[in-house]
């Protein structure tokens, strides 16, 4: 019953239901390493248990301006192809079974959030957008960027 | 029960095992084509026969138990050959061990079919098994899927080699190196903790203890993940057999050094370079048959491959002795494909044009041959080894062969570098890659602003300059100090160099490279990023990548500098090249005597030669020197004589007249018995005899103690405009004589006066008895009492410098 079971979570100041089958951790993080020259959505690297981990800033991703990593600020940890990311979250609220059905999305988005929103639940009487981790990695909108 | 073959396809157990087969098989076919060729070389190697056979069991009994009948039926046909052979039944020649690697390629074909389809594919293997037993395609091949072989006693041995040794998957050992590098990281903060806390020393101690095992586990650990270079050799003396048959070459092949360790990743990286190396040599290094015997070489040309280790890196080195590479056939080569313009060859360096078969498209063979010629090149090769931080070096001995050298790190993973600092935090720059270290503030290290962009000149070599802030596009951090700021030069591939400014240089690590996330790999400049003991993430840089992204060229080829230098280093050699006098003696003959023993060739009259006490003697200035010769020389008028000189003593030796200065050549034929003619060399095809200067020496020493080389002193007076010191003088120094000038003080007396401006007046220096010899300007003489010599008649002027001196020393 993976498929039913979501993390909600604040991200790029939006509550968002994050589909869980991607997510490794969640973990709290200290000062990054800066990527010079990096995409903007690089927030810098850091290590867990020997490995290196790419952290990604969600809020540039919809087209926010970058914030700033806080000392033990909450990180979404996730796999894609083969190699770790974090996503920045303002807030980690829960991981909950919803066993409500993804529906369409009903209404217009921001630019940002249209893209990387695959479609919206119903969760304790508020509509959450369902949202892949992955697609904060894999960005179409970096280039426009 | 379920049919074993369908439980293959499904079952994971099955998988597992068929998995562990073609693993096992694919290991012991590269083995038996190396050790079937040794045995062709030497069959009456047992061993080696022992071995195959024992090899090719091994197969048998395990596709027995996977239920594979092709892989069992060609199994078992090479093993009941094999011991027909064993059994003294059967000859070893050329059609059993074609037929023996004929059944090897196709279970290496069915294996790979295997592997892909995880079923044996269906296929008639007759014409292979009919080879073997010699009787043609037509024969009896009916050896249906065999049950469980019977053992013999002697393939218990292998068994047992085999228990030794156990598989394990990669990704296990990659995650137990894993678990290991949490380790040490997590001791690396508990010992900070330890010592910040100010702990009991028997706690400290203990501590240590923990450390020092954890450090020798990490040790075990990147073993683990290490082969012996065997494997990779193993395949080589297959491909050297097929491809000398194919060629009608014959080629002997030798492999040493296959103890070395290798990470069995960096070992797939150099497999293909390796034998397309292997392959070009036999292919294009190894002359045909007949121009090996004109050149009056072994029939039997002998490649071989060696690897040894040297600190952390792995050298292979593939060694042929064929006709080596010609830098003008590569020149005219690059020309007609276009890849350079004549002008541009022109500008070649003698390296530059051996690096030319490195140019992409370039192809040494005068054809393509099916053999190499296959669009891959050595520039795939380069890249490739580059690619995992190698280096490709040749040593050309034209003519005689070429080695080819590859230098690769021993793993893949663990790299030596660099920490560096820029922009408030550390990088990483591959060690192999920094060639020098210098501080930016330092003595030799000169930076100069062209034109928008920097130089860096250290010690007279030039270098394009990057700072790696600016790289960054990172501004320079606060709190950097200037005078840590360092140029880290960089190589980063062959005839590639620049230098690269950083904050400041922090140690060198062992480090961890693991590739970094697209994105980042995506800007260029990063190969990957590493976790240093401290766990703060580092980015290794791209020092390639670098230089992509500054848009610069680094080659080294054509700054003005270095070529200017590499000139000189090659007129250096050749002035320190030893030198022949060439000169005609006396009878006409022509001889030669190194120049260096010769200490200036002297003209003098024939009178100043005389005979005393049975010995020919020189008189030149106030010293007698003994001569070589029998008798005095006849004639009046000049004589020239070769001054030599050892240090001590002076001998005078007569010659007609003096030819040419040249190389002395290499090759000289030696005299039977030791006399004046060292031996016999040809100068420009002619025969020239080599005077023996120790002989020579030999032949005066002890007798008459040398004279004393007292040098007369000659002072230069009315000196008004220089032309003295400039213009006469350096000739009275090379005549021999010590010179003054007018106006420096001096407590000896001159043994000769030379009055300069000496013009009709009398000269006002009338130092006594000294000798004046007065010099005039005007060609002619003012009338026929006049002494003094016009300036410029040099044979006058020291003829009447030598008058004068006789007059005195007398």
């Amino acid at each position: 019953m993976m498929e039913k079971l979501y993390l909600v979570a604040r991200i790029a100041d939006t509550r968002v239901a994050l589909r869980s089958r991607a997510i490794n951790s969640v973990v709290t993080v200290g000062t990054p390493v800066e990527v010079p020259a990096a995409p903007p959505h690089v927030a810098g690297l850091f290590a867990l248990r020997s490995r290196v981990f790419t952290l990604i800033d969600p809020h540039v991703v919809i087209g926010l301006p970058a914030v700033a990593v806080a000392p033990g600020q909450r990180v979404i940890v996730v796999e894609v192809a083969e190699h770790g990311y974090a996503l920045l979250a303002d807030e980690i609220e829960d991981v909950c079974f919803i066993d409500a059905p993804e529906t369409r999305i009903a209404g217009k988005l921001l630019p940002g959030w249209a893209r990387v929103a695959d479609a919206m639940i119903e969760h304790d009487g508020a509509s959450l957008l369902v949202v892949d981790p992955s697609n904060f990695i894999t960005l179409p909108a970096l280039k426009a960027a | 029960m379920v049919q074993p073959q369908f439980l293959g396809r499904t079952g994971t157990a099955m998988d597992d095992l068929l998995n562990d087969f073609l693993a096992e098989t694919a290991e012991i076919l590269a083995e038996a084509g190396g050790a079937i060729v040794a045995w062709e070389a030497d069959p009456a190697d047992r061993a080696q026969l022992d071995a195959i056979f024992r090899l090719v069991h091994t197969i048998k009994g395990s596709s027995g138990f996977l239920a594979l009948p092709r892989v069992t039926a060609l199994s078992h046909a090479a093993e009941d050959a094999l011991d027909q052979v064993r059994r003294g039944n059967r000859a070893a020649n050329a059609a059993l061990v074609t037929g023996v690697l004929g059944i090897v390629d196709r279970l290496n074909d069915l294996c790979a079919a295997l592997g892909q389809d995880g079923a044996e594919p269906a296929g008639d293997d007759r014409d292979v098994i009919g080879a073997l037993s010699g009787q043609g395609a037509a024969g009896d091949a009916s050896f249906e899927a065999a049950g469980a072989p019977l053992r013999r006693d002697d393939d218990f041995g292998a068994e047992m080699q085999s228990w030794r040794s156990i598989r394990v998957p990669l990704p296990l050992l990659d995650s137990v190196m894993t678990g290991v590098t949490d380790i040490v990281l997590a001791r690396n903060e508990f010992g900070r903790l330890l010592r910040e806390s100010g702990a009991d020393p028997s706690l400290v101690a203990s501590f240590d203890r923990l450390s020092d095992s954890i450090a020798g586990m990490r040790q075990s650990v990147s073993q683990m993940r290490m082969q012996r270079i065997d494997k990779l050799f193993a395949p080589l003396p297959r491909i050297v057999r097929d491809l000398a048959h194919e060629l009608g070459k014959k080629i002997a092949f030798q492999t040493s050094g296959g103890e070395v360790e290798l990470d069995r990743e960096m070992m797939e990286n150099i497999r293909d370079p390796l034998i397309h190396i292997v392959r070009n040599a036999i292919d294009h290094g190894i002359e045909p048959l007949e121009d090996r015997v004109a050149a009056g070489k072994d029939i039997t040309a002998t490649i071989s491959v060696s690897a040894r280790q040297s600190g952390n890196q792995i050298e292979i080195a593939i060694r042929d002795d064929g006709r080596g590479l010609s830098p003008d056939a590569l020149v005219a080569k690059a020309i007609a494909s276009r890849i350079m313009s004549a002008a541009e060859a022109r500008a070649l360096g003698s390296r530059e044009k051996l690096d030319l078969i490195f140019r992409p498209g370039f192809s040494t063979a005068a054809k393509i041959t099916a053999i190499s010629g296959r669009g891959v090149g050595m520039d795939i090769v380069k890249a490739n080894v580059e690619k995992i931080g190698g280096v490709v070096e040749l040593r050309n001995d034209e003519g005689r062969g070429l080695t080819i050298l590859l230098r690769v790190p021993m793993t893949l993973t663990i790299i030596s570098g660099l920490m560096v600092r820029a922009a408030g935090q550390y990088f990483a720059i591959p060690r192999g890659a920094v060639r020098e270290i210098l501080l930016e503030g330092g003595d030799t290290v000169r930076i100069d602003r062209v034109g928008g962009g920097e130089l860096a000149t250290v010690r007279g070599e030039q270098y394009p300059l990057l700072r790696l802030e600016t790289m960054l596009g990172r501004g320079r951090h606060h709190g950097d100090d200037v005078d840590d700021r360092a140029l880290v030069i960089v190589r980063p591939g062959q005839g590639q160099s620049y230098a690269l400014s950083v904050a400041a240089i922090h140690d060198h690590e062992e480090l961890v490279i693991k590739p970094a996330a697209p994105m980042i790999m995506a800007t260029g400049l990063y190969a990957g990023t590493t976790l240093p003991d401290n766990g703060r993430p580092v980015l290794l840089l791209d020092v390639q990548g670098l230089l992509a992204a500054a848009a610069i060229d680094a080659n080294e080829a054509g700054r003005s500098h270095d070529r200017s230098m590499e000139a000189e280093t090659e007129a250096a050699a050749a002035r320190n090249a030893a030198q022949l006098l060439l000169f005609r003696d006396l009878n006409a003959r022509v001889r030669g005597v190194r120049l260096s023993v010769i200490e200036r060739v002297e003209e003098v009259p024939a009178s100043a030669l005389f005979e005393s006490a049975g010995r020919v003697q020189a008189r030149i200035g106030d010293d007698i020197f003994p001569v070589h010769a029998a008798t005095l020389p006849e004639g009046e008028g000049t004589l020239k004589l070769l001054r030599l000189y050892d240090g001590r003593a002076v001998l005078c030796y007569p010659i007609a007249e003096v030819i040419d200065i040249v190389r002395l050549p290499d090759a000289v034929q030696p005299s039977v018995e030791p006399g004046l003619i060292a031996g016999v060399t040809l100068v420009g095809g002619e025969p020239v005899e080599l005077i023996d200067p120790f002989w020579l020496m030999e032949q005066y020493a002890g007798e008459a103690p040398a004279p004393v080389l007292r040098q007369p002193l000659c002072r230069l007076a009315e000196d008004h405009d220089g032309w003295g010191d400039n213009f006469l003088a350096p000739i009275l120094r090379g005549a021999g004589y010590r010179v003054i000038s007018g106006k420096a003080m001096s407590d000896e007396v001159p043994d000769v006066l030379l009055c300069i401006a000496g013009e009709g007046d009398a000269c006002a220096h009338d130092e006594g008895d000294v000798p004046v010899i007065r010099l005039r300007a005007s060609v002619a003489a003012a009338g026929p009492g006049d002494e003094t010599v016009y300036r410029y008649d040099r044979q006058a002027l020291l003829e009447a410098m030598r008058r004068s001196l006789g007059g005195t020393v007398g």
